[in-house]
């Protein structure tokens, strides 16, 4: 569905990503929300509407998104809300709250400190609670489950899953945000244990710090800020059943949907920043996107160079942007996910002006 | 250098099953899996709607298993004290003659080796079953369920609740300006962070102002005094929970400091019994040392009450 | 606004009670879900899109459960999408599935609130498992002490308030406090929990959830066409205020200020005592009702506690206020807010069966959350224009 007043991209702000941050969650998003706002020449007193993705879970603490206000400068007070999901859908939800045409300027901000507990620990609590969590089942073992799939589909190999990862931390060399970066040999990487076998460590992403601000402006507002906007033309997000047992693993069918209602075919797509946090889900998303062979699959690194969970969705949609903002690309696109085996996803599609 | 601090974040959760779960785990109590039906399908484990529509599915269930055939494993070399076993494993996806969907568990084969996807896997049942997806103990390869010596049998109640016991240990790295506080608390200092923008003084742990977005640093560093006025208070009776510390009704107090505008939010308040509390009272600081370090608390030093009712407006 | 209009035609909840141990928690968010669809004649198949809020997960030890409840709320191959806003949480579920309906985003959307926190326990929740932790109560305690003194208002108001709410409960087949013998004294004389507010001056700790499905102009005319009169979006708004700094103002905070005016001025009411009928409030303990008439500029500083007196504020009197029984007879926290909403739509539609306001056309619902710093309103009628 066309959107009635066209949303564009006007700044972002991405932390460094490292494996434990000494600063506070609050000091992060202070330094991202400056960052972004500096970048698309305004001020904290512009923002209409701001809308934080994070996690109590993450943080360890209940109502741990009510201390990072504190870092919007929220006063006077400010049209404000936040989702306790990835910053990928708090800037959905921005997106769909300036399409109301009453205000011009909104702010999405990702943010989580993953480095503060064994993800082994928090992440059995998200899966169904009678069924999951009770054995352990976390987000590793769930995608070792789901890699064994693909595998023995014959959508992908090990070899490849290892040339995956070596891309991804090559390319995040020239990525002063990216956390685990150098140059990884493909036959040294197949040669080391696993550590849920199909899975080895260079098939993990990190586990990272870190936060992305991301600041969007409609129609003409857009155009006067902005030099070189960078317009959302698609934007959508699709959920398949949890229990992964009842689904089928060889595809991520909603992945498919968000893309198609996103209006993916309406063009082709110059770089794709997709969340694939194991290398397994790469070929499975390429696939389920319809992506070809033309289409360069993050540059940034992506999430195997540095998962900072609750800002990794939109760090991607920084990361699109910038290719076509400061890259010169013309179509780019922007995926996140949730849940095991990539449950939930979002496509986010950016064209810079034509 | 940075220091952390550790917590601990656990509760025993109670969950109510509902008819459906509970219906699969008196069937796991009992050494049998139950399924539902939807539609064509059995689903397995049962929920109380079908997967991909979200129907009410009536309730009809159908026994299934107990062998079946695993479709997908992983292997867990290093298991930690949330999994089912305590030595090495497989996670697997098993699904049960007769059921259409799999069901995730442990499987316990002869190492890496022995697993393989096809493979025939049966339960092993816990001695001891209280009607929880662990009454399995782990599948082992093979055909027949491999039943414990010294069977307690099923509870004698069906079981309608589960516990889930969650703990999460999270290490915090303490910021440079808490660990200033800590040393200040040490010296049984009082300071405040001064904005450099609007001039507003925070103290407790605040490294930046809120309305200005701006970060301190120790140039914003301001000595505060440590005497100030009761400006409003609450006494709370406490309510036990996991971790409660308190078991009497305990006062909250609000200060401002003396020549500042500050005031400090919900302190503890020591020597002063919770009826004579009021607005007004003159507190000072005392330092004293509890499992957290050491601490300010408060108490009546002797001065004449200030005696201005506006003060109870002072909350911030 | 260049909104669409949104219309809401379906409204359900489910029995609210300390323990809801006879469902799961996938059965507890569709005992709502379903009497919403019922309500709006509409199946899991008619909706595009989903919302679900509620408050801390530390509450049930469940991690973004809208991972869990994809399915079980009919949300397989649909978004679904996860608020928390603190206590006004349920109001912002509402809000957000709105906006879906007004953006033009999405013709039929289903908003979920739910908390089961039986499972856990509250004060663990809201302390995060530290010892001492003082609770909501023991967090606005002070406040109200602020605005008993800055305007004068007699201590009974309080448990006038506590009253009102319990008695206008027994009307309410959903809600959680059944108190049929309560009384001034009684609420007086039971014991003082944060000073200077007694144990019945607050709210429960509930299990339970509610749900709305919002549709487009044509879906909410097809409604009304049917005999199933729906409630009509008149405005919405949020806001957010730091929690501390030098002078701020928790009593009477600015961002309610703020929220109010900003959603007055999209419904078109200039005065809120003569336009509204009946207001749905997030009282969860007693004296927040005269805070929030005068925090919220519904009436002026002062006068808030003089509406309670003089009954204004009772089922019968001339600007009803928690008809329902409120927050402080059903507490389930993630939902209370969407159930404020919920209950001024059903007033508009005539659908409040026994805590009906005779004729009422025009309501307004409030949640606010944290520190009195979030807050969330919508004013809703039982047609597009009717100032008319």
């Amino acid at each position: 569905m066309p959107t009635k007043d066209q949303i564009a991209i006007i700044g972002w702000s991405v932390s460094p990503m490292v494996r434990h941050t000494d600063k506070t969650e609050v000091q992060l998003l202070l330094d991202v929300i400056t960052g972004a706002v500096e970048d698309a020449g305004i001020s904290r007193a512009d923002l209409d509407f701001t809308c934080a993705g994070s996690c109590d879970y993450v943080a360890g603490q209940a109502f741990s998104f009510v201390q990072n206000i504190d870092a919007i400068g929220a006063w006077p007070p400010k049209r404000d809300s936040h989702v306790e999901m990835d910053g990928a859908w708090a800037l959905y939800e921005a997106w769909i709250r300036l399409q109301l045409g009453d205000i011009d300027v909104a702010l999405a901000t990702g943010s989580g400190r993953s480095s503060t507990a064994a993800p082994s620990s928090i992440y059995p609590m998200e899966m169904d609670p009678y069924y999951l969590a009770p054995l352990g089942a976390d987000a590793v073992t769930l995608a070792a489950l789901q890699a064994r799939v693909l595998l023995d589909a014959g959508k992908t190999s090990e070899r490849q899953m290892a040339e995956i990862a070596a891309r991804n931390r090559s390319d995040a060399k020239s990525n002063p945000h990216a956390q685990v970066t150098g140059d990884f040999d493909v036959d040294g990487l197949l040669a080391e244990e696993y550590v849920r076998a199909p899975l080895r460590r260079h098939d993990l992403p990190p586990i990272s710090d870190g936060a992305a601000a991301v600041i969007i402006a409609r129609g003409d507002r857009a155009a006067d800020l902005c030099e070189h906007p960078v317009w959302i033309t698609g934007f959508a997000h699709c959920s398949e059943s949890h229990y992964p047992g009842m689904r089928d693993l060889r595809q991520a069918g909603s992945a498919t949907a968000a893309a198609a209602a996103a209006g993916i075919g309406d063009g082709p797509i110059d770089v794709a920043e997709l969340q694939a946090a194991f290398t397994h889900e790469e070929p499975l998303l390429v696939e389920a996107l319809g992506l070809s062979d033309e289409v360069s699959i993050n540059p940034s690194g992506g999430p195997l160079a540095a998962n900072p969970i609750m800002a990794t969705g939109l760090v991607r949609v920084a990361e699109a942007a910038r290719q076509i903002r400061d890259g010169g690309k013309h179509r780019t696109l922007a995926h996140a996910t949730s849940g095991p085996c990539l449950q939930q996803n979002l496509v986010c599609i950016l064209e810079g002006a034509s | 250098m940075t220091q952390f601090v550790e917590s601990t974040v656990k509760f025993p959760y109670k969950r109510s099953l509902g008819p459906v779960i509970g219906e699969f785990m008196n069937g796991l109590a009992n050494m049998r899996f139950v399924g539902i039906r939807s539609g064509d399908r059995v689903i397995v484990p049962p929920l109380e709607w079908d997967p991909d529509t979200g129907e009410e599915l009536s309730r009809e269930y159908v026994t299934v298993g107990p062998a079946g055939t695993v479709t997908a494993w992983c292997w867990v070399e290093q298991p930690t004290e949330a999994h089912p076993l305590d030595r090495p494993f497989a996670f697997a996806l098993i699904t049960l003659d007769g059921a259409d969907t799999s069901l995730l568990h442990a499987v316990e084969a002869d190492g890496i080796d022995g697993m393989s996807v096809g493979m025939r896997v049966a339960p092993r049942w816990k001695a001891e079953r209280t009607g929880h997806i662990t009454d399995v103990d782990a599948f082992v390869p093979g055909e027949d369920p491999v039943v414990p010596d010294g069977d307690l049998g099923p509870p004698e109640e069906p079981v309608t609740m589960m516990s889930y016991n969650a703990s999460v240990t999270y290490s915090v790295p303490v910021t440079a300006y808490e660990s200033n506080v800590r040393v200040a608390n040490e010296e049984h200092r009082l300071f405040g962070l001064r904005c450099p923008v609007c001039g507003r003084i925070y103290t407790g742990g605040k490294g930046y102002c809120p309305i200005d977005a701006v970060a301190f640093t120790d140039d914003d560093e301001v000595d505060l005094p440590q005497t100030g006025t009761i400006t409003n208070f609450t006494i709370i009776t406490p309510v036990q929970y996991p971790g409660q510390t308190e078991t009497e009704p305990f006062p909250r107090v609000f200060v401002l400091l003396d020549g500042f505008d500050v005031v400090l939010g919900y302190q503890p308040l020591v020597d002063c019994a919770n009826e004579d509390i009021h607005v007004g009272i003159r507190v000072s600081a005392r330092w004293v040392t509890d499992d957290d370090g050491v601490v300010m608390v408060w108490s009546p030093n002797g001065e004449d009450d200030v005696s201005d009712p506006e003060l109870v407006n002072r909350i911030n | 606004m260049s909104t669409m209009p949104c219309a809401i035609v379906g409204i359900g909840q489910t029995h609210h009670k300390s323990r809801r141990w006879d469902v799961s928690l996938g059965g507890l968010v569709r005992e709502a879900a379903l009497r919403a669809l019922e309500d709006a004649q509409m199946d899991w198949g008619d909706i595009d899109a989903v919302v679900l809020g509620k408050a801390p997960d530390l509450f049930e030890g469940v991690m973004k459960p809208e991972l869990y409840l994809t399915d079980a709320l009919g949300a397989t191959g649909k978004p679904m999408f996860r608020v928390h806003t603190a206590g006004s949480v349920g109001g912002t579920t509402g809000i957000v599935g709105a906006h879906l309906v007004e953006s033009g985003r999405h013709r039929n959307v289903l908003s979920v609130a739910y908390q089961k926190q039986s499972e856990g326990n509250a004060q663990f929740a809201l302390g995060s498992g530290r010892g001492a932790s003082i609770g909501a109560g023991g967090a606005f305690a002070p406040y109200m002490r602020s605005y008993i003194y800055r305007t004068g208002a007699p201590s009974d108001i309080g448990p006038m308030v506590a009253v009102k709410d319990r008695l206008n409960a027994l009307k309410n087949p959903y809600a959680h406090l059944k108190l049929a013998d309560i009384t001034i004294e009684s609420v007086k004389a039971s014991p003082m929990m944060w000073d200077p507010v007694h144990y019945l001056e607050s709210c429960p700790s509930s299990d339970g959830a509610c749900a709305v499905v919002f549709t487009d102009q044509a879906g909410g005319d097809a409604a009304a066409a049917a005999g199933r009169p729906p409630a009509w979006i008149l405005g919405s708004a949020v806001r957010s205020e730091p929690s501390q700094f030098p002078g701020r103002d928790p009593v009477a905070p600015q961002g309610a200020a703020d929220c109010s005016a900003e959603v007055f001025r999209h419904a078109g009411i200039t005065r809120p005592l003569e336009q509204i009928d009946c207001a749905e409030l997030y009282v969860p303990f007693s004296w927040y009702e005269p805070m929030w008439l005068e925090g919220h500029h519904i009436t002026d500083f002062g006068q808030g506690w003089r509406m309670v007196e003089r009954g204004d504020t009772q089922l019968g009197g001339s600007f009803p206020v928690n008809m329902s029984g409120g927050v402080l007879s059903s507490n389930p926290i993630g939902a209370s807010g969407l159930l404020r909403f919920a209950e001024a739509a059903l007033q508009v539609r005539g659908m409040a069966g026994e805590h009906q306001v005779d004729g009422a056309k025009v309501a307004v619902a409030q949640a606010y959350g944290a520190a009195a710093q979030y807050f969330s309103m919508w004013v809703v009628a039982s047609s597009l224009d009717p100032f008319a």
